[in-house]
């Protein structure tokens, strides 16, 4: 039976993945009883796998480094993990599991951690980078002593600085829909558009990063060569399409080592193929499942070097493959279709496991049996994330992507250039000291007046706008420099190629230490506080008297002022232009980063401790939200997502039996939850259900518990990936149950 | 509208086990029994914070995006001790659409209360007691007043998981069609008696296990 024509539209004339799936997809809106376990192949390849990452775990962490090679599109011959038996073909370097070296965002961290792992990067490489300028060297050539001051006391972390800066999603589908050739013309018209202008910088820039796209097009047809196959012409079935975009996204993360490497929203798309072989009887509903799972395998042991150092900031060895899932179309149709059901059904069929990181968009109008269905399997892996499409989709259209945790972009239309996050709960002790670092006394902002005696909240609150002006300014900057580096040295070749040439660019700021600043500003008006000095001057405690409200109990007095706090950051980062143009947006996430601020943040009004973590993103701080679970999911909605279009992180944990009786009712009540809590205008919600036991048993006996996948901020981690200070950060948070 | 203002200890807000659906809790202060098993020390005495009923209304109602199938629970202690600032939450919550239902003893069968809810969980005490003559015109009242109720019961093994109390158990409520939801004995309120200096009388008791839940529900709910 020859192969059914795909319904016409505006995406043949032009690039527009969106136009494609809008006019053949199929919405479904039934339940999950449709859905095939594991064929045999599977569970054999699965078996192999497994035992891969066993190794890889004993081995530390790292199973094998090539310290020859560069790692890029064409650098390392075909790698399989069972030539015979795999469907879905790729892999970053020439076996699984093995790591390859990027040195171009800087070669110290490159050589570091082969290091850290007992390898040593090859003379061979050493060699080739000592003539090359890379982003690393860009920035550091331009920082300022300001810029290495707060970066070097801790008041920005995490800046992406020495390594790929991620975040931007590729539009991976296009090559499936299109073929490689057709990308390469349409590049190749914008590129004689181009050179009809001005040459000025502006311009210039633009030609030679077409060129380099064009390049990089080519080569990812190189590379799919490789592997036997054509990727010059369109995708003709399911599993074509499903190979062709697993190629594309190979590509950038073979080019790139960012942080966040993010797939997009895949899963609707490849329906669209498989509902047209299932039609035609060139499948069945099990093979479908296979082609999933075997794709899926593929993005679990996707792999990228890093350093101790990064870990401490991005625990567990994230790579954040995120995958954005369901949600709603514009023209009111549901975006949920067999194959979204497929994607999550691999939890089931291959084990829970944190990556990929599949994010359900959830709107209220979902179909109920997609919601139950999401609820079941949130409460039986804990690997899923929600975000609230009703709150997105306004916004960004209905084909929009989630990078890293919480950063919607149009794909392929959108990019941000990713900007880490400032300590807000250190920057209100600089405050308090008239400029100094509470824990060194060294003057790293202007000088002011530092506070003594008993704190007056109105003097204290204008003491930190002067702050927050200074560094917003200072943090705004350091971010241009690192952007504009990151262009000229190490730019995306193959994920830019795989957007709109005009594309939207934000400056992705973050806040950390929301929670702790905002219950320390609480404290400050409400209780009484009073300073202790060193020896130097330096406040190095406070004395608290008297109860203060705190944030995550749904008690307005301070959540008004985490909320008014947000605002003025964002209007003040605002005032600060952003390289190429960038809108500024803010989000409130930490990653696993809350650990390393909290350990260089000394004792804070609030009454927590020098050194003690931080709550994680926009999370109420560890066992204060004690007014119940909804008090805190409220305290949490109520931050604006106007003002934080990066992204609000909330990391929810409950334990089963508070949930419900039994696992249908758990589901139930678990739907309402988000129900009510996205209605509100939340923006996202980790799900974790589960016993602290469980935990304490899994940090005790890892080897026993190998599988225990917990969300942590924006991502999930293995348990026992996570350091020990992590592991103790997480067994802190509130399990919100009913005693 | 009685605007008499209700004391309560707290308000719990986030259950899927009080009830259908998710519910906010509200632990009355002040209770007619001294259960040797009680579970909330705190909430015996009426004492607490003292609120008005469109107070606790106006906090209640934040809720009701997640009330879908849940509500409001009022608990305690004995919700039905206050029974003016009862009446008056109840009102508040009926007309803001949100369901409510009570956890009681069952000591207080006052009819104007029941039919003011959507309905009651009742939990039988017969650890120390035999006569539960007192359940009977309680659940009448119930009928009367056409409130929905179910029943509870702590088991408490060595006390009320002989056969003779299960069947007397069975026979209270078999007659009305009725099944027993038994929750399980905890000591988890172990160090809320040794905040407030009170003696936890069950203390030296055992826990109840899944299987002497699964055993009690047989004896009774499938007779």
């Amino acid at each position: 039976m020859a192969k059914q024509e795909f319904k016409s539209g505006v995406y043949e004339g032009e690039i527009n993945v969106r136009d494609f799936i809008q006019r053949n997809y199929t919405p479904y809106e039934g339940g999950a009883e449709f859905l095939s376990g594991p064929t045999a192949r599977t569970n054999k390849m699965m078996e192999k796998v497994n035992a891969l990452l066993k190794a890889e775990s004993e081995k530390g962490g790292v199973l094998d480094v090539d310290t020859e090679r560069v790692s890029s599109l064409l650098t390392y011959p075909a790698g399989y993990i069972d030539r015979e038996n795999e469907i879905i073909v790729g892999l970053q370097t020439d076996a699984p599991l093995k790591r390859g070296v990027n040195p171009f965002g800087g070669i110290r961290m490159a050589r570091q951690s082969c290091e850290a792992y007992g390898y040593k990067l090859s003379d061979k490489v050493e060699e080739e980078f000592s003539f090359k300028t890379t982003h690393n060297d860009g920035v550091f050539h331009v920082y300022t002593d300001d810029m290495k001051a707060v970066r070097h006391a801790g008041l920005l972390t995490g800046l992406p600085d020495a390594y790929g800066r991620g975040r931007i999603i590729g539009d991976y589908r296009r090559v499936a829909l299109y073929g490689a050739d057709r990308l390469i013309e349409e590049k190749e018209c914008d590129r004689r558009a181009y050179g009809k202008k001005l040459m000025d910088e502006a311009n210039i820039r633009t030609l030679e990063e077409l060129y380099k796209q064009i390049d990089f097009l080519k080569k990812l047809k190189e590379m799919a060569r490789l592997y036997g196959k054509d990727i010059s012409a369109p995708a003709q079935n399911a599993e074509e399409a499903i190979q062709w975009t697993y190629f594309a996204y190979l590509a950038a993360i073979k080019e790139q080592n960012g942080a966040a490497m993010s797939l997009g929203r895949v899963s609707t798309f490849f329906d669209i193929y498989i509902e047209r072989d299932l039609a035609d009887g060139t499948l069945t509903e099990e093979k479908a499942q296979e082609l999933i799972d075997d794709f899926v395998i593929k993005l679990r042991i996707t792999r990228q070097l890093r350093t101790p150092e990064y870990n401490d900031l991005f625990g567990g060895d994230p790579t954040w493959t995120t995958e954005s899932i369901g949600g709603m179309g514009e023209d009111g149709r549901t975006l949920v279709t067999k194959t979204s059901y497929r994607i999550l059904n691999t939890l089931y069929n291959l084990g829970a496991a944190p990556e990929p990181n599949l994010t359900v968009l959830w709107s209220e109008r979902l179909p109920e049996p997609f919601k139950n269905f999401c609820a079941k399997v949130s409460i039986d892996t804990d690997s899923i994330q929600y975000e609230n499409d009703d709150l997105m989709r306004p916004i960004y259209g209905d084909d929009y992507g989630i990078a890293c945790c919480v950063s919607a972009m149009k794909i392929g239309k959108q990019m941000q250039f990713f900007g880490a996050r400032c300590n807000l709960a250190k920057l209100l002790l600089l405050a308090l000291n008239g400029g100094k670092d509470e824990k060194s006394g060294k003057q790293l902002g202007p000088e002011g007046e530092s506070f003594k005696g008993r704190l007056d909240y109105k003097k204290v609150r204008a003491a930190y706008s002067k702050y927050i002006g200074w560094l917003c300014n200072l943090y705004v900057n350091t971010l241009n420099v690192i952007h504009y580096m990151h262009d000229k040295y190490a730019y995306e070749k193959i994920q830019m190629a795989l957007h709109d040439t005009e594309v939207e660019r934000f400056l992705a700021c973050g806040v950390a230490g929301l929670s702790v600043a905002v219950d320390s500003l609480s404290a400050i008006k409400y209780a009484s506080v009073t300073p202790v000095y060193n020896d130097e001057g330096i406040i190095y405690d406070f004395k608290i008297e008297g109860d203060f409200p705190k944030y995550g109990n749904d008690d307005d007095r301070v959540d008004g002022i985490a909320v008014e706090l947000l605002r003025e950051f964002h209007e003040t980062l605002k005032k600060t232009p952003a390289y190429r143009g960038a809108k500024h947006t803010l989000s409130v996430l930490t990653i696993t980063s809350n650990v390393v601020y909290g350990k260089k943040t000394g004792a804070t009004p609030d009454g927590r401790a020098a050194g003690e973590p931080f709550a994680p993103g926009a999370n109420p701080m560890h066992n204060r939200d004690l007014s119940g679970a909804l008090a805190s999911l409220n305290s949490v909605a109520k931050l604006p997502y106007d003002c934080c279009r990066d992204g609000i992180s909330n990391t929810f944990s409950i334990v089963p039996s508070a949930l419900g009786e039994d696992r249908e009712e758990r589901a139930e009540n678990l739907t309402d939850m988000m129900d009510g809590y996205f209605s509100q205008g939340a923006h996202h919600l980790n799900v974790n259900v589960f016993d602290r036991e469980k935990l304490v048993a899994a940090m005790e006996h890892p080897e026993l518990y190998p599988n225990v996948t917990i969300r942590v901020s924006g991502y999930a981690v293995n348990f026992h990936k996570l350091s020990k200070a992590h592991q103790l950060e997480v067994l802190k948070r509130t399990y919100h149950g009913r005693i | 509208m009685q605007n008499k203002k209700g004391y309560i200890d707290s308000v719990y807000c986030g259950s899927g086990v009080d009830g259908k659906g998710l519910r906010c809790v509200v632990f009355f202060s002040g209770c007619n029994l001294r259960c040797p098993f009680c579970h909330n020390p705190e909430t015996l005495c009426k004492s607490g914070q003292e609120i008005s009923a469109e107070e606790l209304f106006a906090r209640l109602k934040r809720y009701k995006p997640y009330f879908k199938k849940g509500g409001v629970t009022l608990s305690g202690g004995e919700p039905f001790l206050q029974k003016e600032f009862l009446l008056d939450l109840a009102v508040l919550l009926k007309s803001g659409g949100i369901h409510v239902v009570a956890e009681t003893n069952g000591t207080i069968a006052d009819e104007e209360i029941l039919s003011a809810l959507d309905g009651v969980i009742v939990d039988v005490k017969n650890q120390e007691e035999n006569d539960l003559c007192g359940y009977e015109k309680f659940f009448d009242a119930c009928g009367r007043a056409g409130c929905d109720y179910t029943i509870t019961n702590v088991l408490v093994p060595g006390k009320n998981d002989s056969c003779d109390k299960l069947s007397a158990l069975s026979a209270l409520v078999g007659k009305r069609g009725k099944r027993v939801k038994f929750l399980p004995f905890r000591k988890l309120c172990e160090d809320k008696y040794a905040e407030l200096g009170l003696n936890f009388i069950y203390a030296g008791m055992r826990e109840a296990e899944e299987e002497d839940i699964i055993k009690a529900e047989k004896a009774v709910n499938q007779l």
